[in-house]
């Protein structure tokens, strides 16, 4: 079905114990010591600063003030709940592929119409690993790879589809959650 | 009263079809099918709109077929055998089932599963979606667990477990299956497991 040597080199690979040189926290401190100090303030030169100036305001403007006040936390507020920003049940999968021999590998699906462009995936390791991320929804996607714009690939670790319309194969793969 | 409801299903398709068959033809990924491919897909697109069922994954069964290089008469049979199975689906998860459980019922049927198991499942399963129970049969079916075998577990599970525990049981089927176990056993033994849990102090 699919290359277990290439799936063993993999796991090898994120298995591996990653060494930091034991020196590093000796040298990022020595940075930070040589960093040159801020200016110093004086916290009673603040409190002076405050408390030396006296603010007059009448009535109108006591009220203007207020109602800006109320504007900008109310503005604040909306533009922090804008959907776009938030995109809630949106969460990233990673698609992995090992593949050596790949000149290029593309992700498509219905996730991406089906467009061998919208995807490409990186090669992450000398050893022939590919891999992407993609923010999906709940849902239910088909997907597959597509290996130097000609051979298509479905996701080993995946289940697949039993609906094969077109004499290539591919995956499913189900995303849970709200909306379902 | 049943014909006054009959013209009322007639005048709203015709007051629909017209615009559901300008959105299809709006839909600018339908311009990478061929010039012959492409009305036949919106025809069927418009089709499947107008009486309620969900045109996206229509839509991304013929982008599929189009990049896979598929001729237009078997982009056309897949799209139309797609919209066939989400009628199917429909008929047996109910009117009210949602575009993706009428996808999942649809994968469901194509592997196998009979109306029944999605009439049962749906029944088990109350007011929750059916759509990760539908995605677990299928998905077991995939892996080599036959279809009866797979329908029994999850119509097991379907009652009690939530969505999680579905796709717990299918991730533990599934290591089973990678580590040398028969699919049909590994289903069996997991499910019979699932059911002890969910009735403790019964052998």
């Amino acid at each position: 079905m699919f290359d277990e040597d290439a799936v063993e080199r993999v796991v090898r690979y994120l298995r591996r114990s990653v060494r930091i040189d034991p020196a590093l926290d000796h040298r990022v401190m020595d940075e930070i010591a040589a960093l040159p100090a801020g200016p110093a303030v004086p916290a009673g030169g603040v409190w002076q600063w405050l408390t030396g100036r006296r603010l007059a305001l009448t009535p109108l403007g006591a009220i203007g003030l207020a109602a800006a006040f109320v504007v900008a936390v109310v503005g604040v507020w909306r533009v922090r709940s804008t959907p776009d920003s938030v995109e809630p049940g949106v969460r990233g999968f990673q698609f992995v592929l090992v593949e050596p021999h790949a000149a290029n590998v593309s992700l498509v699906g219905d996730f991406n119409d089906w467009d061998a462009a919208r995807t490409p995936m990186h090669r992450t390791a000398g050893d022939g690993l590919w891999s992407t991320v993609v923010p999906l929804e709940p849902g239910r996607y088909r997907y597959a790879f597509l290996i130097d714009g000609r051979l298509w690939v479905a996701d080993p670790t995946a289940p697949t589809t039993r609906d094969d319309d077109f004499g290539a194969p591919s995956s499913v793969l189900t995303v849970g959650g709200e909306g379902l | 009263m049943m014909r006054a409801r009959g013209y009322a299903v007639l005048v709203s398709l015709c007051l629909v079809a017209p615009f559901a068959r300008a959105a299809a033809q709006g839909d600018p990924r339908l311009e990478r099918l061929d010039a012959a491919t492409r009305p036949v897909v919106v025809a069927l697109i418009d089709s499947a709109r107008a009486v309620g069922l969900p045109v996206n994954p229509l839509v991304e069964r013929a982008l599929e077929g189009a990049l896979k290089g598929a001729s237009g008469t078997t982009i056309a049979t897949a799209v139309r055998r797609l919209a066939a199975d989400f009628g199917r689906a429909r008929d047996a998860l109910g009117p009210g089932a949602s575009p993706v459980e009428l996808d999942a019922g649809a994968a469901a049927l194509r592997a196998g599963a009979g109306p029944d198991v999605l009439t049962r499942l749906r029944r088990a399963r109350g007011h929750r979606p059916v759509t990760m129970a539908l995605a677990v049969l299928t998905d077991l079916v995939a892996r080599g667990v036959p279809i009866d075998t797979a329908t029994t577990a999850v119509l097991t599970l379907a009652a009690t477990a939530r969505d999680e525990d579905l796709v717990d049981f299918r991730r533990a089927v599934e290591r089973d299956i990678a580590i040398g176990a028969p699919p049909a056993a590994a289903a069996s033994i997991r499910v019979n497991a699932a059911a002890r849990e969910a009735r403790p102090g019964r052998p």
